[in-house]
């Protein structure tokens, strides 16, 4: 039988298929560069197209209209007498100071709460139906409500983060508490003659701890989706409010700029924090 | 049990493959085919709720236009094209040009500018001029002197701050000592029908405007759009690209005779009420009070002969538009002007009288391209 590239393939990975087999360093990195190339390839392929029915077009702009964007976000703005910085700094300090306090707030709220309901089943009882209800409720269908409770202004954003993540996050921990921590931990505790703060610090707290990291990470999106979804109505500074204005002058370079940028921000939060609780709680593995 | 999974799967391919043929089937127009007498081109038309805009809802509903793809209105097959009507979000309808996804848009003369740059626009058909529809309303400020140093909300870069700048200039006033502040029209004007203390001005367009004077009892005009007239304006814009196309022109002349049909019906005093309240329908669901107030504060271009006054009158070419564009640049939205002209063909944006010239002089459908 002739040897065919196709059958090649077949044997020469034939061994890497199987469900669950690892496969070599080079092999995985090779992939996922790969995966990457094949990604640009095809947006690149769609941005000639398009360049060709419409060689002024900005809606899958080239390397020369993506140059062009990161000038116009970079450029200081502004006048010699009341000189301003760029787009892109503006809006990351006011984009970010808005996510960092919103999901700082809402994560330690989220953490007493939830803690406090998995220790203890009167507290359980009375918020369960209500955080598992609201936990329902997408909190962008309530901007109204946080405008007409926290005004237009940076309350506002920082009360839809911190509500948007609390709702779901006091949930994980909680049954973390609950399932996570072995009944027997805390018996041992006490019979060492822990008091009641030092059970919840050091047996339910520390256990929990790499649960809450994860909660974390897996609630940067859904923080940056309900903040972008505020700044694009209210803000008159921050990325949702630039991606707003810009899609609306089809200046698209700027707003694939300003989402690959809140991708590898929330891509670096994502493996920082995971780093983080590998180096904090090594004993809850990979 | 392995039947049973081959079943699912087979079927999910099914499905996606059934739901995959459909989308494909609406996509975009433009795919025309040739002359008058071939099948009808389809061409999409994006419009959002705005008294004059409403009109092509309106020519929906009097069988006119049928706005789904494949069915055609009496206007339709008169001109043997297929109009796909797309009822949008306003900034999703200027998306939709920009991207090419719309064969034409509902715009105003301000906002078409930046996308015309990437995509080259042809402005067909002036529908409406803002007279009074776009307002400066407060409470708690008894004239402009009043307002200087407080903040005013509206929507940034749009025909409201363009709006509330030159209201400012024309009395006098150095617009930078009037702080205005980004915020949605409908939120901005939720916020002070709800009272809320720190927001005592905000600039906004109709239906916010009668809405918010309605709700806020102690809220009044400061100055509206009286003050410039004919320099918001409201119009139909085909890209160049589509128009280009075969069926393009009977697309154009479609859409014209769509618009001064439902305007003849408005004109008329037997069939006035019953159409404004149509209109009103498919504009924030106002009631016939309502859309009597509305057109006069929205003064419509109800005849060929008025957009043409609007397109050859030579302040609006010689001043307005110049001024409309130098905004576009000073308030960063766009790097530079784009070109503008009267039946310019070159131009990015080329204010085309000769659809109205054809409408008002009745142009034969067959010997249009």
């Amino acid at each position: 039988m002739p040897v065919t590239p196709f059958r090649w393939f077949i044997t020469a990975s034939g061994s890497y298929a199987m469900i669950r087999q690892p496969i070599p360093a080079w092999l995985f990195w090779s992939l996922a560069v790969s995966g990457i190339v094949v990604a640009i390839a095809i947006y690149a392929g769609m941005s000639v197209y398009q360049t060709r029915i419409n060689p002024t077009q900005s809606v899958i702009p080239g390397l020369k209209g993506f140059a062009e964007g990161f000038d116009l976000i970079t450029k200081p703005r502004g006048n010699d007498k009341n000189p301003k910085p760029s787009w892109l700094v503006t809006d990351s300090k006011v984009t970010f100071s808005r996510l960092f306090i919103g999901m700082g707030l809402g994560t330690i709220a989220a953490i007493v709460l939830g803690i406090a309901m998995g220790a203890y089943t009167g507290v359980e009882a009375f918020f369960s139906p209500i955080i598992s209800f609201m936990a329902k409720i997408p909190p962008t269908g309530m901007l109204v409500i946080y405008m007409v409770a926290f005004g237009t202004n940076f309350k506002m954003f920082i009360a839809l983060i911190g509500f948007g993540i609390f709702f779901t996050m006091v949930q994980s921990i909680y049954q973390s508490v609950k399932k996570d921590v072995a009944s027997d931990h805390i018996d041992k505790a006490y019979t060492l003659g822990a008091s009641e703060f030092e059970v919840v610090l050091e047996v339910i707290w520390k256990q929990i701890l790499p649960r809450v990291i994860d909660n974390i990470r897996l609630h940067i999106g859904p923080a940056l989706v309900f903040l972008i979804a505020a700044e694009m109505l209210f803000a008159s500074e921050g990325f949702g409010y630039t991606i707003r204005q810009s899609q609306r002058f089809s200046n698209m370079n700027v707003v694939y700029i300003y989402l690959g940028i809140l991708g590898t921000v929330g891509l670096l939060l994502d493996y920082g924090l995971m780093r983080f609780r590998r180096w904090l709680c090594p004993w809850f593995g990979e | 049990m392995k039947i049973q999974h081959v079943t699912v799967l087979g079927l999910t391919c099914l499905v996606a493959l059934s739901l995959g043929c459909s989308s494909s089937k609406s996509g975009s127009g433009g795919a025309a085919s040739g002359g008058s007498d071939g099948p009808a081109p389809v061409f999409s038309l994006a419009w959002s709720e705005y008294p004059s805009w409403s009109v092509f809802g309106v020519a929906e509903e009097q069988g006119l236009i049928d706005g789904a793809e494949g069915a055609m209105g009496s206007i339709e097959e008169k001109w043997n094209v297929d109009i796909v009507l797309h009822l949008r979000d306003y900034d999703t309808c200027i998306t939709e040009y920009g991207s090419s996804v719309a064969d034409a848009v509902c715009i105003t003369n301000m906002d078409i500018m930046s996308p015309s740059i990437s995509r080259p626009a042809v402005a067909v058909l002036p529908t409406s001029t803002s007279d009074g529809a776009d307002a400066c309303i407060v409470v708690g400020i008894d004239n402009i002197d009043g307002l200087a140093g407080k903040e005013t909300l509206g929507l940034e870069k749009s025909v409201s701050q363009y709006c509330f700048e030159r209201v400012l200039e024309q009395q006098g006033k150095d617009p930078s000592n009037f702080p205005f502040r980004n915020l949605d029209p409908g939120e901005a004007a939720r916020a002070m029908q709800l009272g809320q203390a720190d927001i005592q001005s905000i600039m906004v367009w109709n239906p916010f405007v009668l809405d918010t004077l309605r709700k806020r009892t102690d809220s009044k005009v400061l100055f509206d759009s009286t003050s410039i007239p004919e320099e918001i304006i409201d119009m139909l814009v085909i890209g160049k690209d589509s128009l280009g196309k075969p069926g393009g022109k009977r697309f154009a002349y479609a859409a014209l005779e769509a618009f001064y049909a439902v305007n003849e019906l408005i004109n008329s005093s037997e069939t006035r009420d019953e159409t404004l309240v149509a209109l009103g329908a498919k504009f924030s669901q106002l009631g016939l009070e309502d859309m009597k107030t509305v057109v006069t504060q929205t003064k419509f271009y109800d005849s060929p002969e008025k957009g043409l006054g609007l397109m050859e009158d030579q302040k609006f070419q010689q001043e307005t538009m110049p001024a409309v564009a130098e905004f576009l640049v000073s308030h960063e939205m766009a790097e530079t002007k784009p070109t503008f002209g009267f039946n310019s063909a070159d131009s990015q944006l080329n204010f085309d009288s000769q659809f109205l010239i054809g409408i008002r002089d009745g142009v034969d459908p067959a010997s249009v391209e």
